[in-house]
């Protein structure tokens, strides 16, 4: 039947890649699996549906979920990220392995947002079975390294603590409900709620100081010897320590220049428990990395055991690259003597170059011009 | 593009002239800036600041992308616009409130007597449907929200709808229209908003600036 009006368009969000992208796209991708895989992570796969129970089991709670009903009435749900299915992944078919876990993955998540794309790719890792600083400094490396293959050359990691902020707001005494308050307001990063939240909490004028002044503790290690002085519990010491010994972890593999230690970055208070972090590049208004410990999501599934990892928004980061030219051939072989063409193209293709068969014969300027054209260096002529 | 480049969206319209005029008490210097001009883009290269003049209910959406490093926005649009940026400052100008309105007539003379659950299945004519939903939502009240662009107030004359969500200072729009406030949804001033990931990578210059204001704003208190 002919096609009109919706059967010509593709949903809204979406997008079809056309070759020269998704070369570009394929080239990255493999880039960053080869770097994975080369640290020991093995790519793993799991379904783009699952049920709606494994990503979201707080029904009530607004997501921004591509949900539907299978035939038996379940709801189902498109991934919006792979670390919660790799999670129960983990927690229900790898429980036996040898721990620590490497795995990566590179794949298409979903997100019903209001934002230009709610379908596009992410590459990452999740290191599973470590609560090791050096475990965190690991996949921040695999982040900057993967960001210097790409050949990203402006960016920086900032990084932070989710637990340095939650030590600090328990240690104030405060009752519970004032600290979800607190942190709600930190995560929608709403200063202006935040200061009334605090002297409506009756917090004194020096502990509201110490909350509102969370993004300025922004910098190098000094930043730590600042928030030291705050700390009064054994729990926000740790926190501070913890932070410490992945910074110093960052040195040994190489990579501190890249990173600065900040506070100000003030994400997902109900997934991360510890070091956070998130990748920028100039121009780009939204994260081109995101990561952090999530120690409290596997014992969700059943199997308590920390982990840590990050994702890389592929479309995110392909805006900010410029794409070199792709050629679909290297070589075009043209002539009268189909047999002898397909055995020279075989040839060729043996030592590994691609080549396309001119499927009628053409003379030796119309094949100069048709590869040119498409970009073929070479033409061979039976 | 310099990496430490500050672009400024400025609201035009009535927020326009306090924005400037704070901004300039800030110590930048972008006193030039007028609306009658018709220019958009402002460049004050020696201050490495850049001021664009947008739609207000724009404004949100430039700093969300990061086409803005910050901008200066009212509250009533931030949270009706729902995007994802930080909240920085309240420049406590541009007051304004959101209100729930009906007409005179169709209101007991003592307001007191008047349930708001009597709106159940009315109709409110808003420029703002998401307070609107969110305001009536939360009562657990159920009313058919008609989003219009603009003169709210003529849609219960003509019996488009029976109520009205929209924001007032003054309230004589609403005097004029014989129409009268029965709730009030919220309080609303100017903010300073950034986008999340400039306020990160811009750090320095955006926490300098939010200081500034905040020690101007709060000093005029006094």
């Amino acid at each position: 039947m002919k096609r009109n009006t919706l059967g010509l368009q593709v949903p809204v969000g979406t997008a079809d890649i056309l070759p020269q992208d998704q070369a570009f796209m394929r080239q990255l991708e493999r880039g960053f699996l080869d770097l994975f895989v080369k640290w020991a992570y093995e790519e793993v796969s799991t379904p783009a549906l699952e049920y709606l129970a494994v990503i979201n089991p707080q029904i009530e709670k607004g997501d921004s979920l591509y949900k539907f009903f299978d035939r038996e009435g379940n709801i189902l749900a498109l991934r919006p990220e792979l670390t919660t299915p790799i999670a129960r992944m983990v927690a229900t078919r790898l429980k036996g392995s040898a721990l620590p876990l490497r795995l990566c993955y590179a794949a298409e998540v979903f997100r019903y947002g209001t934002s230009a794309r709610r379908e596009f790719r992410q590459a990452g890792v999740e290191l599973v079975g470590s609560s090791s600083p050096a475990a965190d400094a690991e996949v921040i490396t695999l982040a900057v390294d993967a960001l210097r293959g790409a050949q990203v050359n402006d960016f920086q990691i900032n990084l932070g603590q989710i637990e340095i902020i939650r030590g600090l707001i328990s240690d104030m005494g405060l009752k519970p409900e004032t600290g979800l308050v607190i942190e709600d307001c930190l995560a929608r990063k709403d200063f202006v709620a935040l200061e009334l939240a605090l002297i409506e909490a009756g917090l004194t004028q020096s502990q509201s100081e110490v909350i509102m002044s969370l993004p300025s503790f922004h910098g190098g290690e000094e930043v730590l010897d600042r928030v030291e002085k705050l700390a009064e519990s054994p729990r926000t010491l740790a926190a501070i320590n913890n932070l410490r010994e992945v910074y110093a972890a960052l040195d040994l593999f190489g990579v501190r220049r890249e990173v600065g230690i900040d506070l100000g970055v003030l994400r997902g208070f109900d997934y991360y428990t510890g070091v956070v972090f998130e990748g920028y590049a100039p121009g780009l208004g939204f994260p081109l990395i995101e990561g952090g410990r999530y120690d409290g999501l596997l014992g969700n599934f059943g199997f308590d055991c920390p982990a840590t990892g990050f994702a890389v928004n592929m479309e995110r980061l392909v805006s900010i690259l410029t794409p070199p030219s792709y050629s679909a051939a290297q070589v075009l072989v043209t002539g009268r003597d189909m047999q002898a063409m397909i055995e020279r193209a075989r040839a060729l293709r043996a030592q590994g170059l691609s080549v396309e068969i001119a499927l009628e014969p053409i003379d030796a300027a119309a094949a100069k011009q048709y590869a040119d054209s498409k970009g073929i260096a070479r033409v061979e002529t039976l | 593009m310099s990496r430490n480049l500050l672009t400024i969206a400025l609201p035009k319209g009535k927020l326009l002239e306090d924005s400037v005029s704070l901004l300039v008490r800030a110590g930048i210097n972008c006193g030039e800036i007028d609306e009658d001009s018709r220019k958009l883009v402002f460049e004050f290269p020696e201050e490495e600041v850049r001021c664009i003049i947008c739609r207000p209910t724009d404004i949100p959406t430039y700093v969300e992308f990061g086409a803005a490093d910050i901008g200066f926005v009212g509250k009533d649009t931030i949270i009706e616009q729902n995007k994802d940026v930080a909240e920085l400052v309240d420049l406590k100008f541009g007051y304004c409130r959101f209100v729930v309105a009906a007409p005179e007539e169709d209101l007991p003379a003592d307001l007191s007597r008047f349930e708001l659950y009597s709106l159940n299945h009315k109709r409110v004519a808003t420029k703002f449907p998401r307070v609107a939903e969110t305001f009536f939502g939360a009562r657990g009240m159920q009313v058919g929200v008609i989003k219009l662009h603009g003169n709210i107030e003529l849609a219960p004359r003509v019996g488009l709808a029976e109520m009205i969500v929209d924001i007032v200072s003054t309230g004589k729009t609403l005097r004029e229209n014989r129409l009268k406030e029965v709730a009030q949804i919220l309080e609303a001033t100017t903010r300073m908003v950034a986008n999340r990931v400039s306020y990160r990578m811009k750090y320095r210059r955006i926490q300098e600036l939010q200081d500034r204001l905040k020690e101007l704003v709060n000093g005029e208190e006094k």
